[in-house]
């Protein structure tokens, strides 16, 4: 029995490193070729370092220096980091209230509404471009942080709010009604009780809305257009490459320097990542 | 808590505040595809505008220019410049109104003094100027390696007759004639419509090339077939062309000259626009212009026809009628300023006052006095017809074509799109 264990384990985990070395491939692929000079990434694959991968004269950061030294990057890191700081704090903090409402507060109608919003997780957000566009630019907020904020805010609530929706509903209500026989308002509760209790359901949306808003090209060039007073990462380094496509060599380091924030984000938040995955499933 | 949440939308408020552009001052703004060396050259071009005049020129780039361009129509916010990719484009734009006739923004009696008549005309629709152009490209072109060229015994072929011995030279001797690479990601197939273009050129009359453009024959007619004919039995051999088709294929546009530079060189000629010399530079560092790569005109099949060139060209159309734009307008269409753009990129100049001696080599030079002196232009014909044919049909009726379809269904699934698309 012990031995029969044993070997149904091994398998797992054979087939799970074979997995995560295929999932990893090409994001390794994209490393070695950052480091490749232009020539010979159109010459050879990125594999035939391989048969010398000890040999650094065939590396070369000339790339990163390309990237970096190019006029406008610390406008467009700044830039990127005001769009995805308020971008994803906005869309959290109103989906907590509205999954707290709409998960722990009796009021009628709130299926319906709770529905309407999932609802919208379907609608192709390039539907929304032109109206949303002409309501922007009546306001005068076309060009603006404010409007990109607002914009990511929209987008990103049904799914913020289906999710915490879910994990909310999971707390027992047991909890609330002693809170509440105690003499807890329904602010204190929320705020003393849910959110404490739902750190890692809103530590893994944070992720989630942070990765998304960090690598949107389209509706910032949309909202914001290709300015650079406003213009994200993103737009940034997608002017890099020429209107042929020339360059594109380019683009892997550029990758891995819009790469380093998100995976700061993701390492540090990575411990309640799982456990919010988990949010809800199981007891224990 | 209230307070809390007080603060937190103040501070959010605030940082909305000072975030918004700074688009109050007296500017303009240009949309166009330009990114890398062509964002720079323009931004180079447009200094000495800033410095005089102190309008700030203010630049958004994106690879899918005509979508962006449509939402911000529809929104009502359209960039007051935009570089037109194409003919198509701008007919379509002006059609709708969205262009600003620039026969009044500009001074016709200077453009016609400093432009040929064939610029003006390119961005003349219904008898109103809403293109103009900037600068140019000549596709007609067969790049080769001279010093094999000049090892081997091979001379450059001027008519088709020429061109066959040779590449039966070439084979007799070993070598693969040809490199060509369709690859070009969502854009692949455009590099064979570019052959089929020179070939319909030299094949039949200009008229009968613009009706082909213009849908009035159709695509099953027998000069078209004929061209993709004489282009299958390049392409389609691999005997003529390196690994064909699979290598036609599979291989990205800008690594096809690659072939012509190996050692031993996997082929000897690569039929492509003038833009390639910065690809052929890039990833073959240490090759100089004129010495281990040049070119010859792509050679004339029916003597009538001659050869004509064939080309691309940037343009800017106006869009809001602000008195910036018309300045901005006004500048880029001299020649000191075109000087700059096409000095910076190795692009050929359409105005007629700018000196040759601001091309980077002898090679652009030729290039540029080619297009000068072309007994008949025409501008790209994919580029012109409208995007579900020109970027759609024809560049898969090409791939499909290659790799082994039969012609005759080829040449009317590009057809049944046409009758569609036209129509509208």
């Amino acid at each position: 029995m012990f031995k029969k264990m044993n070997f149904t384990k091994i398998i797992i985990n054979v087939f799970i490193i074979a997995f995560m070395f295929i999932w990893i491939l090409p994001t390794i692929g994209l490393l070695v070729t950052s480091f490749r000079p232009a020539s010979e990434v159109s010459s050879t694959g990125w594999w035939t370092v391989l048969n010398s991968p000890l040999k650094f004269t065939q590396f070369t950061i000339e790339n990163y220096q390309q990237v970096l030294n190019q006029g406008g990057m610390a406008y467009a890191f700044r830039n990127s980091f005001i769009i995805a700081i308020f971008g994803t704090a906005l869309p959290v903090l109103v989906a907590a209230f509205a999954a707290f409402g709409l998960a722990k507060l009796q009021f009628r109608g709130r299926a319906v509404v709770y529905t309407i919003i999932v609802g919208l997780l379907v609608v192709p957000l390039q539907l929304t471009f032109i109206p949303v566009l002409k309501i922007y630019n009546a306001l005068n907020l076309s060009g603006t942080f404010v409007g990109v904020w607002l914009a990511h805010t929209g987008y990103g609530l049904p799914f913020a709010v289906f999710m915490l929706h879910n994990f909310f509903s999971s707390l027992p209500d047991d909890l609330f009604e002693a809170a509440y026989i105690d003499g807890a308002s329904i602010w204190t509760s929320f705020y003393k009780l849910a959110l404490p209790l739902s750190v890692p359901a809103i530590a893994s949306l944070v992720i989630f809305q942070f990765l998304w808003v960090w690598n949107d090209l389209l509706v910032a060039l949309i909202y914001l257009g290709g300015f650079q007073e406003v213009a994200p990462l993103t737009v940034k380094l997608s002017s890099l490459v020429g209107s042929y496509g020339q360059n594109w060599h380019l683009l892997t380091s550029a990758a891995f320097i819009s790469m380093v924030v998100p995976l700061i984000i993701f390492f540090a938040l990575q411990r309640y990542f799982v456990r919010g995955i988990l949010a809800g499933s199981v007891k224990g | 808590m209230k307070k809390a949440l007080l603060l937190i939308l103040s501070i959010v408020l605030m940082a909305g505040m000072f975030s918004s552009a700074a688009l109050a001052q007296d500017s303009v703004s240009v949309m166009a595809v330009w990114g890398g060396q062509e964002l720079d050259a323009f931004m180079k071009m447009v200094e000495p505008f800033e410095k005089a005049t102190g309008i700030e020129v203010q630049y958004e780039g994106t690879r899918d220019l005509p979508t962006l361009v449509t939402t911000r129509l529809e929104a009502g916010n359209p960039p007051d410049i935009v570089a037109l990719t194409g003919v198509g484009m701008m007919k379509q734009l002006a059609e709708e109104g969205d262009l600003v006739n620039l026969s009044n923004v500009l001074d016709m009696d200077r453009m016609n003094k400093e432009y040929s008549q064939t610029w003006i005309d390119l961005g003349t629709y219904n008898e109103d100027l809403y293109g103009m152009y900037i600068s140019a490209d000549v596709k007609s072109l067969v790049w080769y390696n001279p010093k094999e060229f000049a090892a081997k015994g091979y001379e450059v072929p001027e008519t088709w007759d020429e061109l066959k011995a040779l590449q039966e030279e070439m084979i007799a001797n070993g070598d693969t004639p040809w490199s060509i690479g369709l690859e070009s990601g969502a854009a692949s197939g455009w590099p064979g419509t570019d052959w089929i273009e020179d070939i319909m050129l030299r094949t039949t009359d200009p008229e009968v090339y613009d009706q082909w453009v213009n849908h009035e024959i159709p695509w099953t007619d027998a000069r078209v077939k004929r061209a993709f004919e004489i282009f299958g039995e390049i392409a389609k051999d691999p005997e003529y062309t390196y690994g064909a088709p699979t290598a036609v294929l599979a291989t990205n546009f800008g690594d096809a000259p690659n072939a012509l530079f190996t050692d031993p060189p996997q082929a000897m000629m690569h039929r492509q626009a003038s833009f390639i010399t910065s690809f052929i530079r890039d990833n073959n560092p240490g090759l100089v212009a004129g010495e281990d790569y040049d070119f010859f005109p792509f050679p004339e099949i029916d003597e009538e026809y001659g050869t004509p060139v064939l080309g691309a060209a940037s343009m800017f159309g106006m869009m809001n009628d602000t008195s910036a734009a018309r300045a901005f307008m006004r500048y880029v269409s001299t020649a000191g300023a075109q000087s700059i753009f096409v000095s910076e990129l190795g692009k050929l100049g359409v105005n007629k006052n700018i000196n040759p001696n601001v091309y980077p080599d002898d090679l652009t030079r030729q290039m540029a006095a080619m297009l000068r002196e072309a007994p008949t232009f025409r501008f790209d014909g994919s580029d012109s017809m409208p995007g579900a044919v020109g970027s759609g049909a024809f560049w898969q009726g090409i791939l499909d074509y290659v790799s082994g379809q039969d012609l005759d269904g080829v040449l009317e699934y590009i057809e049944s799109i046409s009758q569609d698309t036209y129509n509208q």
